[in-house]
């Protein structure tokens, strides 16, 4: 008799088990790769928002393989000038996206209109073992300004950047300034180019091209020029809401379309008749067969 | 088929009687237990925290959960296929296989449908679904489908259970116990009269017309909750056809898988042959090449453009985070089985159990990889989004869940051949007789010309 030859079952299995294990290591060498953890980085910012109240921003994170992670908890206190407890603007803990933010406190009101430039100091808590995390941004006080002017039609839109020297504010040339049109998710440029240079009167303009853009109800849109991430200034806003836009009406009848993104209540006829002579096509016959199984049923008693 | 020539009816009757579980099958039910005990407590976790147990978010929200539910439903496609495709076409080889995917038919639906609550977060959700449901959303005609294919495929099991519902009374007619009962109870009123049987046969014939296209609208219906949504490789007008015939792979794979376990476990090699083997082995190489052929349309026309827009997405499988996992798969889900099953050697029994057990954890990681990776490459441009939301790797709760849902099926099954027989001894009987008929035939012609 011809005993069973298992050689091929054999090369099958072993085969699949080499494949199995070469994909397990793969997957390892990646996970190990991204699980390699970095110290911790900490940065502090300032921000001059359009509202004129000046907040500082510190961020923890950390590079976790090839990107940065936030990390969370981790308690930071806040210097003006010196790292000494009479300068301590206050302390804040970061949250889930490794971010905290703090307002510069009434009580820092006379040094803060005695100055024009300020050094900012984010130290970590050594309490809480984060004793070497330090970080300072040294910033020149400034304010931004956007304004409009419409001349033979056109329209133009500028921003002006000033910073403050002893008591007057003087403008700065040579800065990239963002003028552009707030939207919902983000702001749209009011021109061709993303950013306009301040010329020697500190003022950077743009030709407003965005004539037909939408507005709220009364056609009201909001510009907003934009100093980003600047090493003397900060980051720096100011908005300025025109009449500009296209009233937008939202339409009346749009949810009361039969159409297929239409409330249920609205849904289309075609698509109705095709639902629903599928579904009683389909359970009828299922209530068909249940009834023949009542039919056997009796067949046993008559 | 002709093995059953030889055997009497009393001898095919105690065979496939169902059989009290040993020792192995006493533990095989405990682990499964352990299991669904494991992911009960998981899915009552997130149930208390929600599923931010889950290491879902805003971009891959469609995680393991949605991977897992593709595979019972295109699993669950193998009862419509052995089922109704085989009885319609008079396929004479396929009762011992008939039984076996009815049950795998039914249990994979039944998690099929209970893992798409779990992915839901909050299961009262599923009645707003029925009282809320737009039917524009391919959601909507997802849970129709499934529950119209879940009583379909019960229904289907029910009515050819009856004759041998009959047979088990008869066989316990002795017993008091609540098996016995629950016999007498379920298919008491059987007596099978050819009134009985025509009524029978017919309501059969109308449920195999009937489940070829709802088990063809079920896969198809989930392959279309992806292709309706604009995605890097999901905007696809191939995906019904892709789906459907991945389905019937994998499937296919399930009852290998199952014929050899239950044919060791059971003693039943005079029942499901190694002609059965070669059989379903050459049907898998069909279904791996035409699910080959899809998957080279799905990947090689989109890779030959690679748009801007979808080339992460496509390097990321080729050769980029998910590479090894996709070239796994191809490599076990349809490459190895076609090359092991192409050779009558390859067919035999445990070479069909192992390729059967390759096809089905391909076919599992085939659903991870149609869902994650696309998920985790939007169109729109990630815009403040946390760094942990460029990855995707399911928490415990997730694994637990999974294959606690994994371990019920297997159970369902388990359960049902302890209850049923897991080959129709009525059908068994008739084609013995067949046999026998068709010998005699041959032997009485052959008489008249001896004579």
């Amino acid at each position: 008799m011809k005993q069973p030859n298992h050689s091929g079952t054999c090369k099958c299995l072993s085969s699949f088990v080499a494949v199995s294990l070469l994909c397990a290591l793969f997957s390892l060498a990646a996970r190990a790769q991204d699980s390699t953890k970095a110290p911790t980085v900490l940065a502090i910012n300032y921000f001059l928002p359009a509202t004129h109240v000046p907040y500082l921003e510190v961020s923890t994170k950390t590079k976790v393989g090839r990107k940065f992670e936030p990390v969370k908890g981790v308690r930071v206190m806040v210097y003006c000038n010196e790292q000494s407890a009479s300068h301590l603007l206050g302390t804040v803990t970061t949250g889930e996206t490794g971010i905290a933010r703090l307002g510069i406190p009434p009580s820092f009101r006379d040094t803060w209109d005695s100055s024009g430039q300020f050094k900012f100091i984010a130290a970590g808590d050594s309490a809480t073992g984060n004793g070497d995390l330090n970080s300072d941004i040294t910033i020149k006080k400034a304010i931004l300004v956007v304004d409009t002017v419409t001349q033979d039609g056109v329209r133009t839109v500028t921003g002006t950047l000033k910073e403050r020297e002893g008591d007057t504010w003087k403008p700065v040339p040579n800065i990239d300034i963002r003028l552009s049109v707030k939207r919902m998710d983000a702001n749209l440029s009011v021109g061709d180019k993303d950013t306009y240079t301040s010329d020697s009167t500190g003022l950077s303009t743009a030709q407003f091209k965005r004539d037909s853009i939408p507005g709220d109800s009364r056609g009201n849109i909001i510009l907003v020029a934009e100093v980003d991430d600047n090493d003397t200034y900060g980051n720096l806003f100011a908005e300025k809401t025109v009449n500009w836009g296209r009233a937008f009406t939202p339409p009346s009848n749009f949810f009361a379309q039969r159409t297929l993104w239409s409330t249920r209540f609205k849904t289309p006829i075609w698509l109705l008749a095709i639902a629903y002579t599928v579904v009683i096509g389909v359970w009828g016959t299922i209530f068909y067969i249940l009834f023949q199984l009542v039919r056997i049923k009796r067949m046993r008693t008559s | 088929m002709e093995s059953l020539k030889n055997l009497s009816e009393e001898r095919i009757i105690s065979d496939l009687l169902p059989q009290k579980f040993g020792i192995r099958g006493k533990l095989w039910i405990a682990l499964l237990l352990a299991i669904c005990a494991v992911g009960a407590y998981a899915y009552i976790q997130q149930l208390r925290k929600g599923l931010a147990v889950t290491n879902m978010g805003d971009y891959v929200s469609w995680g393991i959960y949605i991977s897992n539910f593709v595979f019972f439903v295109a699993v669950s496609l193998v009862g419509s296929l052995i089922t109704a495709i085989f009885r319609l076409a008079n396929v004479p080889w396929r009762t011992p296989l008939t039984r076996i995917a009815e049950v795998i038919a039914v249990s994979n639906i039944t998690f099929a449908a209970l893992i798409i609550i779990v992915d839901m977060g909050r299961p009262e959700r599923l009645y707003y679904i029925f009282t809320h449901g737009r039917i524009q959303s391919p959601i909507l005609w997802d849970v129709i489908v499934i529950s119209t294919y879940f009583c379909m495929s019960l229904l289907l099991l029910y009515i050819t259970l009856l004759p041998d519902i009959r047979i088990m009374i008869t066989a316990t007619s002795k017993q008091k116990n609540r098996l016995a009962r629950f016999y007498r109870w379920l298919g008491g009123y059987w007596i099978g009269t050819p009134q009985q049987e025509k009524i029978r046969d017919r309501s059969i014939t109308i449920l195999c017309i009937l489940i070829i296209p709802v088990a063809f609208c079920i896969h198809t219906v989930t392959s279309w909750l992806f292709a309706t949504t604009y995605r890097p490789g999901w905007d696809s007008t191939n995906f019904g056809a892709y789906f459907v015939s991945g389905a019937f792979l994998v499937g296919a794979g399930a009852v290998a898988v199952a014929m050899y376990v239950f044919r060791r476990e059971y003693k039943l090699d005079a029942y499901i042959t190694d002609a059965h083997f070669d059989k379903v082995g050459k049907l898998i190489v069909l279904l791996a090449l035409l699910y080959l052929y899809f998957n080279v349309n799905e990947y090689l026309v989109p890779a030959f453009k690679m748009r801007k827009d979808e080339q992460a997405h496509l390097s990321g499988l080729f050769s980029g985070e998910y590479a090894p996992l996709f070239w796994f798969t191809i490599m076990i889900g349809m490459i190895i089985p076609i090359m092991v099953l192409v050779f009558r050697k390859g067919r035999r029994p445990r070479s069909l159990f192992i390729v059967g057990i390759m096809v089905v954890v391909g076919a599992w990681f085939k659903r991870y990889l149609i869902v994650t990776p696309t998920l985790l490459h939007p169109f729109l441009p990630k815009y403040d989004a946390p760094a942990r939301f460029s990855h995707y790797f399911p928490s415990w709760q997730e694994w637990a869940i999974t294959m606690g849902s994994m371990a019920g099926a297997l159970l369902i099954i388990t359960v049902l051949i302890r209850i049923f027989p897991i080959i129709s001894i009525y059908k068994t009987l008739e084609d013995k007789n067949k046999i026998v008929e068709s010998h005699e035939t041959a032997e009485s012609f052959g008489n008249v010309q001896m004579s």
